[in-house]
């Protein structure tokens, strides 16, 4: 599964996607994990120590406008994005 | 009443009559408008009790310090300004920071009203108690920056604080911004008002001590906040800089294209400053920011082979006025559009707008489009630097532009309004409203006109722009994020720490408490916006404010996004009434008394 990242996802990974093996459907903390054990830097300023959610103000969002609502599952083709709300300035 | 600890004078000035006298204003003042931007528009509505023409000498200027400026709070050393704008004709309320901030404080004052017009270019001085008026006509002509190094080569005073205004207010660009310590107030024409009273700059010196009324209590919520202001909520400021939204807006396709005809920019990974960053091999990142915040959110760019104090900060809304907004892929353009705009004094949202607004004119064949000596085309970033010199010198078309694109349109004729992108006057910021229907009712409402700093619901509908939200939830969600965004200027406290609170109306009271020793709960701050908002209203409305204007550019109804995820959305006339109808109800009823949660 691809995995756009944006902000400080993006800045920390040095990268701008990467690809997870995961089976589908994926629950959000199943792609936490994998993202993090992909790509260890991102913990702790982007994933939880404890390497099952995103640091606020981080999120996911499927293709980059739709959050997922509690305890829904998605695929590649929902297009996840981790990224944050553009705001301010 | 408790009596409030901080500066409490007031300093009346009288530019024409060249007089001035300070007044304490009493405990009730400071219960009843904090500070910042409250207590300015408070003294604002006290004296614009009719219509007023915005560059007449009576229009007041009020500089109305932030009640934690000069003090351990972190964040929060700012200053409102207010005064009538040109460029709307209603009421503007805006926010500097830094330095100057806190020393207006260290002058004993909490506020500045400054009224009346000079025969000559002149600098208001404060220093310590004395107030005196300089002759500044060696400082006309002058960037606010390079005024403000000859006013401490004059004083030989490297402290010296100073607020001015370069060429562009001078001239009486209608969107001419107020500069100190590099920071700018800038949008609605404040500089403007500057230029008409020939006044250039004010300079203060001031070292007094700012009392706190319970010093360990504001040591202890300060150190909370500091902590939580260096951690994961705000590394997005400290790490990226707010140009980081534009890699995202272009992912969501929320990212305004070429004076709004389009929402995707194919260019727009050009001209991302974190794209620079990530190089690092053509340009060099510099950092900034207030003093006395632990978050220092500018990230300047300048290209490794040029000279370091050419670097141009690189806010989102500058890089998107004159990216994408102009069609504009160049970043070194973009850079050296936001530095001239700096030198000259120039707000960057309204002047990439008016450009942008200049180059649809010219492809409709309604401006020449040699106007300024480059072709005048989306995309042709030759042209920036001409027409921001243009503009700010108010020559040819740049006359026109420097009235901004509402009075430009009407000048220019022949539809040209379809293309002016501005609510009340004022030019439109980056974010697409067509997508976002809540955002869309806070630009119509805002008394501002098109702020998207007053109007902030776009990330509570970023998350989910195709959520079936009724127009009461929406209307509701307007009037909580006017009446914080009031209180988190009346505080003042930045916004960019807005995610560091777990409850920001009961831990932002609880700083005023400790700081000033005047009781405050979180319903009492939701209050007080909810009482500045009336007057808010009430003064634009004695200004000649009706309904009808509380609405949105032509475009946005009549033309649905042409591209990218949101293609085909518009604002339905029908849903915007209804909207603004149950805004309108819930403002009557007395807004969102509730804290906000």
């Amino acid at each position: 599964m691809k995995v756009e990242l944006f902000g400080m996802a993006r800045a920390i990974a040095g990268v701008s996607h990467v690809e997870l093996a995961l089976d589908e459907p994926v629950a959000l903390t199943e792609l936490v994990r994998a993202l993090g054990e992909a790509c260890p830097a991102l913990i702790p300023d982007v994933i939880v120590a404890a390497g099952d959610a995103l640091v606020e103000p981080n999120l996911l969002l499927l293709d980059g406008r739709r959050a997922l609502p509690d305890g829904a599952r998605f695929v590649a083709a929902d297009r996840p994005c981790v990224m944050f709300l553009p705001s301010g300035g | 009443m408790s009596a409030y600890a901080g500066p409490r004078d007031l300093l009346e000035v009288d530019l024409t009559a060249r007089t001035w006298r300070k007044r304490a204003l009493g405990d009730d003042v400071f219960a009843d408008a904090l500070g910042g931007v409250a207590l300015a528009v408070r003294l604002i509505d006290e004296r614009v009790r009719g219509p007023l023409e915005p560059l007449d000498p009576a229009n007041p200027i009020v500089l109305a310090a932030g009640p934690f400026a000069s003090t351990p709070v972190p964040a929060a050393n700012k200053h409102a300004l207010a005064t009538i704008s040109p460029l709307t004709g209603l009421l503007n309320e805006g926010l500097s920071s830094s330095h100057f901030s806190a020393v207006l404080r260290r002058c004993g004052l909490a506020a500045i009203v400054i009224t009346g017009a000079c025969d000559a270019w002149t600098t208001l001085a404060i220093d310590g108690d004395e107030v005196r008026f300089e002759d500044a006509s060696a400082l006309a002509g002058l960037s606010a920056r390079d005024a403000t190094k000859a006013l401490r080569d004059e004083y030989g005073d490297r402290s010296l604080r100073v607020c001015a205004i370069g060429v562009a207010g001078e001239r009486g660009v209608r969107f001419a911004a107020v500069e100190n310590d590099g920071r700018q107030a800038g949008r609605g024409g404040t500089g403007a008002v500057f230029g008409a009273k020939r006044l250039k700059a004010i300079a203060l010196r001031g070292r007094g001590e700012v009392a706190i009324a319970d010093a360990g209590a504001t040591a202890a919520l300060s150190a909370t906040l500091r902590a939580r202001a260096l951690g994961p909520k705000t590394a997005k400021y400290r790490v990226l800089g707010t140009s980081a939204n534009l890699r995202v807006l272009q992912r969501m396709g929320q990212l305004p294209t070429r004076n709004f005809t389009a929402a995707t920019f194919a260019g727009a990974e050009n001209v991302t400053p974190e794209r620079a960053r990530e190089s690092g091999e053509t340009y060099l990142e510099l950092r900034a920011g207030c003093a006395g915040c632990p978050v220092q959110c500018e990230h300047l760019y300048v290209r490794r082979d040029r000279d370091r104090r050419s670097a141009a900060a690189s806010e989102y809304e500058s890089v998107w006025a004159f990216g994408p907004n102009c069609g504009v892929d160049d970043l070194e353009a973009v850079l050296d559009a936001i530095a001239r705009c700096d030198t000259l004094g120039l707000d960057t949202i309204s002047t990439g707008s008016a450009i942008a607004f200049a180059m649809e004119c010219a492809e409709h064949g309604l401006v020449a489009r040699d106007a300024f000596g480059q072709e005048l085309r989306f995309g042709n970033a030759a042209v920036l630097l001409p027409a921001i010199d243009a503009i700010a010198t108010r020559r040819g078309l740049g006359d026109a532009l420097a009235d901004g694109v509402r009075a430009a349109a009407q000048r220019i004729g022949g539809g040209a309004v379809r293309f002016a992108m501005h609510c009340k006057g004022l030019e439109l910021p980056g974010y697409e409203p067509r997508a976002l229907p809540t955002y869309a009712l806070g630009l119509a409402t805002c008394t501002r006109g098109a702020c998207h700093n007053r109007a902030a619901t776009y990330d509570r509908e970023l998350r989910d722009p195709s959520s079936d939200r009724g127009e009461t939830l929406r209307a509701r969600d307007a009037v909580e994020a006017e009446n914080r965004a009031i209180a988190w200027d009346s505080l003042v406290l930045c916004k960019f720490v807005r995610d560091c609170f777990e409850d920001f109306e009961a831990e932002g009271a609880a700083l005023w408490t400790a700081v000033t020793g005047v009781p405050l709960d979180a319903e009492g701050l939701v209050a007080v916006a909810q009482r500045t908002w009336e007057r808010k209203r009430a003064i634009n409305a004695r200004l000649g404010w009706t309904p009808d204007d509380d609405t949105l550019p032509e475009r946005l109804f009549a033309e649905p996004i042409a591209d990218g995820p949101h293609a085909g959305r518009r604002v339905e006339p029908e849903r915007l009434d209804a909207l603004r109808a149950a805004y309108e109800a819930l403002r009557r009823a007395g807004g969102v008394t509730a804290a906000v949660g």
